[in-house]
């Protein structure tokens, strides 16, 4: 209802200012990688525990249920009717517990290319 | 004591929700993260806005933070970002990778986790790592990036703004903004602009204003105290004790007005302890005695008349509102409309229309007929979000107001908010509002309810008091009780409280229009109203931040009324005014490019009267709506140098003094002058209400009082009813006759208050039926503004020298004016 256009001035972003940010930003990367292999010279353990129900569950709710109710877990573009969202679940610890959360990732997004490419690798076999 | 409601209630209700950004104010929980170190717990915003990396990432890395926790709201809940592998917190690291079959999604940080070889082998895909801060944002479906809306509407901060920002935190983690541009003790204050990048903007150059001006305010009031009053004691209809005594002025500024609140004290003496009690000023007589309405009714020595002393009691509540107002238009998204928001602060807006069906008549019932002009400002501005309607002196502005009024509330959009800066003209305003037939609800300060009002059937206190309804009587029955006795036991006083609240708040939903002076919009009492249509009068004689109190109420369509010809507010303190306090919203409007929609028939003065007013001032489009005949002065036997042209300038030569105080003029010739000629008007058969005297300097208005009373030829009451003014407390107002004393009148320095046009303007546009000038015409040429006025009473034979009864052209030489420089 409160739709307004202001014309402003499209915001530019200094260009130096951005190859200092960046720089800034990669510093902090390496730093952390650094301090990392310093504090963990030992062998890192596995603990990747992942409660068996969300593997198991997972292919049902993958088309059963969605946040979107009836579309269903893949949100539809309107003017494409091309999915442009998938559904994915996150897996968070939360002390010692695990809890997935569901989330809507963009379909474009490398993590959801890849898990469809080995979907579809695999539906061939 | 009892300090009532205004005291308990919180000032700028829009305070920031505690997880706003810290850079920008975006406070939806999808868009925002906090930074979990324990030091900092600072909350910030996934959008980039001016910069090249989102707050968020802009902050941890600045800042050298590497841990972040999610919203409660958001998707994932509250949540610190860890590796779900080896718990390792630093988001720097951390990436999500997903399982190689299913949609399950988990944190993973590279180092070391991700080289595990033994993760390979389970059913994660490590190839496709993808780390949580992308292209200097987080990843996007994780933490929102918020709406072009919603960032339109933040503070616009600058990579140099963070960098100084983030430096101060590391010294003080509670640093502002408005820290970081907080002017030095003595430095000269940010004046205003005309555009604003953003309402923090706004806040960060109007609020030390604002601050500026209370101080002074507070400074000047609080020095008032005056030892050895003479009280005369009374008793009000609602039983209250009231003090009557002459509060001596000055030549300060100081003027009491009904509503402030005084503390009376007397130090004791033998057979009296020493007493103290603060009351509210009800009333200011003729006399200039003042009535103060005491909040004890009790050891109050009534005996006693002699020997008290009295002090001001200052009041922030007026700033504080400001204040509050400017902070809730920067924080609250809802507090005015887009559109709304982006006006005000200067940005360019794409034109918008209000899509409203038109009425077919645009007068409205219980008013006069609306001339073209009325009309087409009462069309125009129905049809536009923001508008600005210029009201020349005597143009109808109260009537337009009131149709316009009453159009908007027949919209169906909800209830009217209707403001302006005086108690005077927001009562003219009621009270034509309500002759149009709609519901309307006067809302007065708690402090000035005993001051009586023209329009009390209409405030929200009589209308509480006089609600007639049987569920009522419980209240009628408490209120009785509380009179009578002065006080109530605390049970019965809570249930008093309660009952009052809920009716008051029961007459004020039901009302179609609430009229408020500006500071009162922002009274607790409509703190949980929202007004979509608001109406400001007398808006040029409004601070910005005070016209922002009524417009923060929800605000989707503005009009604002006013004259930016005529005198703007009146601001004390010299540094806030330097730096551009006194500027209008409307002025700025004006600046910004918003056309003013003038009305120009005038209805007040004698045409001969509007004639300079109208070409000095308003490009000659002021026409008249009264005839020559209309303001034909029958019966009234005055010597005016041309019959039928009602006014003359009355050339004196006598010289101006520094009044007693030293901080002020008079000009002893030109008080005796005035003298004689109200006693002309007077024996001519006017009578005292009609005429006014108008002096810029409260010298000459204090000595020209005493003058009358003492040398008056008539008898001295007369002389007492004439009210004697500055110019500036004319506004608004007219009388049939005014006479104006220029008072200045020296060689070599300049002519002071007399420079300002838009003074001129209101001196010169107050008399119905006509006008007398007094002033040293060799002074005053000097001005080119005085000189084109000199020029057009010479030229109409109206420039006139010698005794009253055989007044004879003037013959003295104009000096050439000086060039302005604009
Ligand atoms: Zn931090
Ligand atoms: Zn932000
Ligand atoms: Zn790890």
């Amino acid at each position: 209802e409160d739709e307004v256009h202001v014309r402003q001035k499209v915001a530019e972003v200094d260009p130096l200012e951005e190859a200092d940010f960046d720089q800034e930003l990669k510093a902090v990367v390496q730093e952390s990688m650094e301090q990392r292999r310093q504090e963990l010279r030992g062998r890192p353990t596995l603990n990747m525990m992942i409660p068996m129900n969300v593997f198991e569950g997972s292919a049902k709710d993958h088309h059963a249920k969605g946040i979107g109710g009836e579309s269903g877990d893949e949100a539809l573009d309107e003017e494409t009717g091309v999915n442009k969202e998938v559904q994915v679940k996150v897996l968070v610890k939360r002390g010692n517990k695990q809890q997935t959360k569901q989330m809507y990732i963009p379909s474009d997004s490398s993590l959801v290319q890849s898990t469809k490419q080995k979907e579809a690798a695999e539906l061939q076999e | 004591e009892d300090t009532g409601d205004d005291d308990n209630y919180e000032f700028g209700k829009g305070d920031f929700t505690e997880h706003a950004c810290r850079y920008c104010g975006v406070s939806n929980p999808a868009c925002v993260v906090r930074c979990n170190v324990p030091s900092c717990r600072k909350w910030f915003c996934n959008s980039r806005g001016n910069t090249s990396g989102s707050h968020i990432v802009n902050h941890l890395v600045r800042a050298k933070h590497k841990e972040v926790c999610l919203h409660k709201d958001s998707p994932l809940g509250e949540t610190i970002l860890e590796c779900y592998n080896c718990g390792c917190r630093n988001v720097f690291l951390l990436g999500f990778i997903s399982a190689k079959t299913e949609s399950v999604v988990v944190l993973l940080c590279r180092e070391p986790c991700l080289s595990v070889n033994a993760l390979k082998d389970m059913n994660w895909d490590l190839s496709q790592w993808c780390p949580l801060i992308d292209d200097r944002c987080f990843l996007q479906w994780l933490v929102k990036i918020p709406s072009e809306q919603e960032q339109l509407r933040a503070r616009q901060i600058s990579a140099q703004q963070i960098n100084k920002v983030e430096e101060l935190w590391k010294t003080n983690p509670d640093a502002s903004f408005e820290d970081l541009e907080k002017p030095g003790v003595d430095d000269e204050p940010q004046s205003v602009a005309l555009k604003y990048e953003d309402a923090y903007q706004y806040q960060n150059v109007f609020a030390p204003l604002i601050k500026l001006e209370a101080d002074y305010d507070k400074m000047m009031k609080e020095s008032q105290s005056k030892d050895n009053l003479t009280i005369r004691w009374d008793i009000g209809l609602n039983k209250k004790r009231v003090a009557y005594f002459v509060f001596p002025k000055e030549d300060n500024e100081l003027r009491l007005v009904p509503g402030d609140e005084l503390r009376l004290r007397y130090s004791g003496d033998a057979a009296h302890p020493s007493w103290q009690s603060v009351g509210h000023v009800i009333k200011l007589t003729a006399q200039e005695e003042v009535a103060l309405e005491l909040r004890a009714s009790q050891g109050v020595p009534v005996d006693v008349n002699h020997g008290f002393s009295v002090d001001f009691v200052w009041k922030s509540t007026s700033f504080d509102r400001m204040q509050g107002a400017m902070k809730t238009f920067a924080v609250d998204e809802t507090s005015v409309s887009g559109y709304i928001y982006h006006h005000l602060l200067g940005h360019e807006v794409e034109v918008q229309m209000v899509r409203n069906a038109l009425p077919r008549r645009f007068g409205a019932p219980g008013l006069p007929e609306l001339n073209a002009s009325q009309v087409f400002a009462v069309k125009s501005v129905l049809q536009r979000p923001i508008s600005l309607i210029q009201g020349p002196p005597g143009t109808g502005k109260t009537v337009t107001s009131a149709a316009l009024v009453y159009h908007m509330a027949k919209q169906g959009q909800g209830q009217v908010l209707v403001c302006a800066p005086s108690n005077v003209a927001v009562d003219q305003l009621a009270e034509k509002i309500s002759a149009t037939g709609l519901k309307v609800v006067r809302l007065c300060a708690k402090s000035r309810e005993a001051v009586s009002s023209p329009v009390e059937h209409l405030t929200l206190h009589y209308q509480v008091r006089h609600l007639d309804t049987s569920d009522k009587s419980e209240l009628h029955k408490l209120q009785q009780l509380k009179d009578e006795q002065g006080e109530l036991s605390s049970s019965d006083e809570k249930k008093y409280k309660a009952l009052k609240r809920a009716t008051e708040r029961e007459i004020s939903q039901s009302a179609d229009v609430i009229c408020c002076t500006c500071v009162g919009a922002g009274d607790p009492r409509l703190a949980n109203f929202r007004f979509r249509q608001v109406l400001i009068d007398e808006s040029t004689q409004a601070t910005e931040p005070e016209c922002l109190i009524p417009l923060v109420l929800g605000a989707k369509q503005v009009v604002l009324v006013g004259d930016h010809c005529q005198l703007g507010p009146v601001i004390m303190c010299k540094k806030a005014a330097r730096a551009g306090l006194a500027q209008s919203l409307f002025e700025r409007l004006v600046l910004l490019g918003v056309k003013p929609i003038r009305l120009q028939v005038q209805y007040r003065m004698h045409p001969c009267l509007s004639e300079f007013p109208s070409n000095s001032f308003y490009e000659g489009t002021l026409q008249n709506g009264v005839t020559v005949n209309e303001r034909q002065s029958t019966g009234i036997d005055f010597p005016w140098p041309v019959p039928n042209r009602p006014m003359f300038f009355y050339v004196q030569m006598g010289q101006e003094e520094i009044s007693a105080s030293g901080t002020s003029y008079l000009n002893r010739t030109e008080a005796a002058n005035v003298e004689k000629i109200v006693t002309t008007f007077l024996k001519s058969g006017v009578v005292p209400s009609q005429i006014g005297v108008i002096t810029p300097y409260e010298g000459q208005r204090a000595y020209i009082v005493n003058y009358m009373s003492r040398n008056g030829a008539l008898r001295q009451q007369l002389y007492k009813e004439i009210e004697v003014a500055s110019v500036d407390s004319f506004q608004g107002r007219e009388k049939d006759y005014i006479i104006l004393s220029c008072v200045r009148s020296n060689e070599h320095q300049g002519i002071g208050f007399l420079n300002d046009p838009r003074r001129l303007n209101v001196a010169l546009t107050r008399a119905r039926y006509g006008i007398v000038i007094l002033g040293n015409p060799k002074v005053l040429s000097k001005q080119p503004l005085w000189n084109g006025l000199l020029t057009h009473y010479k030229e109409h034979e109206c420039l006139v020298e010698g005794p009253l009864n055989n007044l004879k052209q003037s013959m003295v030489q104009f000096q050439k004016p000086k060039k302005i420089y604009n």
